[in-house]
């Protein structure tokens, strides 16, 4: 069938030679003459940026006196920095955390809102909110929640429940889950809204279906929800792995990469090289290798999570 | 395949917006020249100021603006454009390779240090001369902004070192006499101990730790006991028992005495309230902690205690600190002369006239802000003591609870060679001796020489 199709299709397929009179009354022009603005705004702010990037982090600079070439230097010196692998493993473990614990709560909160019968914009107002509080403010405010000594707010709840109270921020132990108890406060309801529009898109008749063959709750999110939500969830776990490791607002703002560095970033090292050190070629190279690396990230995502797909 | 291909971009993409802070023009024209003769005195030139006070400071705010009416009045062939821009780390590189700094504006002494040695700033010594301000100048402010060569960069005007704040009611409730603050490391240990046991909920002595203010007091504290951090020539690391004594004492206050409360992760903003709130007894502050405790953070100026910084092994002296004023690399000759001009009239004047102290002192009294602080005067002693007769009916500090800090006499030392990073670099050291009871002194810091070590020589290119 398809080969004859393709038999079929062949003349019609064939492109027609080049004409600047067809192409220019056909309106090709008109759409150059739009795209250029938005493709030159692109180039410059874009990829501008970025090669400009790439090329300090070969070169050593004050950003006042002109620049002079130090070839992979400043990659050296960023690899060979004693404090480097531990920013690392940090990254990853936050990461990790974040994958572990972070991950199913907006999945968990969209098909609990999802479930509702009634109030459910309530729940939806409610689980959204803490996207609505700037990060700052939201920092502060845990930072008081926090606060390690008996009277802290969170030390006070567990106090009643003869727990604590707990160091929190303060023990290179639990500084980093207490980023990601912050973190998924803060990031679960805007998610959460993501997958309950992809909820909303599966079809009905499948639960009407798995109801009338007696399935709970629980078959039905292990057997319907999951599997067809399977394309976003996919997307979301990139997005939330390269949201990880680009982790620096918390950190910075919590701990300053405290104690001990416990809470030290990836991120957080570039912020230092660049605006405390003042050294722009650190920075900017440490910048290139976890762009490399986040780019070989996605590929190896994409082909790993592609043989998991349907076909 | 095609939305994956978007997912790739927006993770360049994302980085891209980072390298996109730093990505500017990397060509400059370098620092000025040291040839005096290129200004011209009489030239139309125009500048812009920095640190204009914001429209909620009405008072400040009109009293800075008089300033440049009246500086433009003296000089009419200067025009002046004020602006609010002040120091920010995160936007103030890029607005230095764009240019669009204004030509003068304040910085903390210790990015003064960095710009120097990052030969990011112009040599002032010329258009400082010409201006009549160099010989105006405190030498011993003047130290901490030349380089190795004696050229004058930035002008010091709000100058302070280190000592010890402390609660004066919370000394009183514990049983503490609040007119006799500790001179020595041992009094602090006992004092903090005391107030530990007496007065329930109250850290007896906080020390800051993150952003790098860790390394800062540690400094302070090795300074204090005799040590030093860096060598002279700043190539080196220098650290040695001084340092290993201070980190011993905090982890005996720490860990022996318990008499440092439970949060150990403080940085400036952060211990301010906490000490403006009533819930530490002592904390390493310099006096201008007082201009942000009592207007900002509330606290009742009656409880406000400053004294010397404490110290081990005899006399040994005080880190410095403060706030210079900073000029634009890329501005003309003209304008840095003219700029210089600024700062003598806008920091200087009122040291020599006394309707411009008077007006400037009531302004800040007006606005709340505190007026007399001490520090260390940019200008002579006597100068400085004149200056505060004339502003005498407006000074709100309590200078009696200041004592133990304006009588002191200790030696002031220099900051150690790239101090920031230096003390990036000591952050983690302090706040590991106060977070595990089993550290090993000894080696942390020996894994701290060595990072700093590393910056040392990286610096150095």
């Amino acid at each position: 069938m398809s080969k004859t199709l393709a038999i079929e299709l062949r003349p019609t397929s064939r492109r027609k030679p080049f004409n600047v009179v067809r192409w220019y009354q056909s309106g090709g022009f008109t759409a150059v003459l739009f795209a250029v603005p938005i493709v030159l705004i692109f180039l410059y702010f874009t990829w501008g940026p970025i090669v400009q990037g790439v090329v300090l982090s070969v070169q050593r600079t004050n950003l006042v006196s002109a620049a002079s070439w130090v070839g992979l230097k400043n990659f050296e010196f960023v690899l060979t920095d004693p404090g480097l692998p531990q920013a690392a493993l940090n990254t990853g473990y936050y990461a990790l955390l974040g994958l572990v614990f972070g991950f199913p709560v907006p999945i968990l909160i969209a098909v609990f809102i999802n479930e509702l019968r009634k109030y459910d914009w309530m729940y939806n107002l409610l689980a959204y909110l803490p996207a609505v509080v700037p990060p700052v403010a939201g920092i502060l405010l845990w930072k008081f929640f926090y606060d390690p000594s008996g009277e802290g707010i969170f030390n006070t709840m567990l106090g009643w429940f003869g727990v604590g109270p707990l160091p929190w921020l303060n023990s290179e132990a639990m500084a980093m889950p207490s980023l990601v108890l912050y973190t998924t406060w803060a990031g679960a309801g805007a998610t959460a809204i993501i997958y309950l529009a992809a909820i909303g898109g599966i079809s009905s008749e499948l639960y009407e279906a798995a109801e009338i063959d007696g399935a709970g709750i629980w078959s039905r999110l292990w057997h319907i929800t999951i599997p067809q939500l399977r394309n976003i969830i996919f997307i979301m776990m990139l997005l939330q792995l390269i949201g990880t490791f680009q982790l620096f607002t918390e950190p910075f703002l919590f701990t300053g990469g405290g104690p001990n560095n416990a809470t030290q970033t990836i991120m957080l090292k570039i912020y230092n090289y660049a605006f405390i050190n003042g050294d722009y070629g650190a920075a900017t190279a440490l910048s290139v290798l976890l762009a490399i690396f986040l780019c070989l990230l996605s590929v190896v995502y994409h082909f790993v999570t592609k043989r998991w797909s349907p076909s | 395949m095609k939305k994956q291909n978007l997912r790739l971009t927006l993770a360049v993409g994302t980085i891209g917006i980072l390298t996109a802070l730093t990505a500017c023009s990397a060509g400059g024209t370098g620092s000025a020249s040291t040839d005096a003769s290129k200004a011209d005195p009489n030239a139309k030139v125009t500048i812009t100021v920095g640190d204009e006070p914001t429209a909620d400071k009405a008072a400040d705010r009109a009293n800075f603006l008089t300033m440049v009416q009246q500086f433009e009045k003296a000089n009419p062939n200067i025009t002046v454009k004020p602006s609010t821009e002040y120091w920010q780390a995160q936007t103030f590189q890029a607005k230095l390779a764009g240019g669009t700094l204004p030509t003068t504006m304040n910085v903390s002494l210790t990015y003064s240090k960095q710009l120097i040695a990052n030969h990011q700033l112009p040599n002032m010594t010329p258009y400082l001369k010409q201006a009549g301000l160099l010989g105006e100048l405190n030498p011993l402010a003047l130290n901490n902004v030349k380089d190795s060569k004696g050229d004058v960069y930035t002008v010091p005007y709000g100058l302070f070192s280190v000592g010890i704040s402390y609660n004066r009611a919370i000394f009183t409730k514990a049983g503490l006499d609040p007119n006799k603050p500790p001179t020595t490391w041992d009094e602090v240990r006992a004092d903090a101990k005391q107030i530990h046991d007496n007065v329930p909920g109250v850290a007896g002595y906080a020390q800051l730790t993150t952003n790098n203010t860790g390394g800062w007091m540690l400094t302070t504290m090795t300074y204090s006991m005799g040590g030093t951090v860096t060598n002279k020539a700043g190539t080196k690391t220098d650290m040695g028992p001084a340092t290993e004594q201070a980190l011993q004492l905090l982890h005996n206050m720490r860990w022996v005495d318990n008499s440092m409360g439970s949060q150990f992760l403080y940085n400036q903003d952060d211990i301010r309230k906490s000490f403006s709130a009533g819930k530490i007894g002592m904390v390493l502050q310099a006096p201008d902690i007082y201009t942000q405790a009592i207007p900002t953070y509330g606290m009742k100026p009656a409880d406000f205690g400053q004294s010397a910084l404490p110290q081990a092994n005899g006399t040994n002296g005080t880190l410095t600190g403060g706030t210079i004023a900073m000029f634009n690399a890329k501005a003309t000759p003209n304008q840095l002369l003219a700029a210089a001009k600024w700062v003598k009239f806008k920091e200087f004047e009122k040291y020599f006239d006394k309707t411009t102290a008077v007006a400037g002192a009531k302004a800040d009294s007006a606005s709340n802000k505190a007026v007399g602080t001490p520090g260390l005067p940019p200008v002579a002693d006597s100068i400085n003591s004149r200056y505060l007769g004339w502003i005498k009916d407006y000074i709100n500090v309590p200078l009696d609870q200041f004592k133990g800090y304006t009588s002191s006499t200790l030696p002031l030392i220099p900051e150690p060679a790239d101090a920031q990073n230096t003390y990036a670099a000591l952050d983690p050291v302090v706040q590991k001796v106060l977070t595990d009871q089993n550290a090993n002194i000894k080696q942390l810091i020996s894994t701290a020489a060595q990072t700093i070590d590393r910056n040392l020589s990286q610096a150095a290119g």
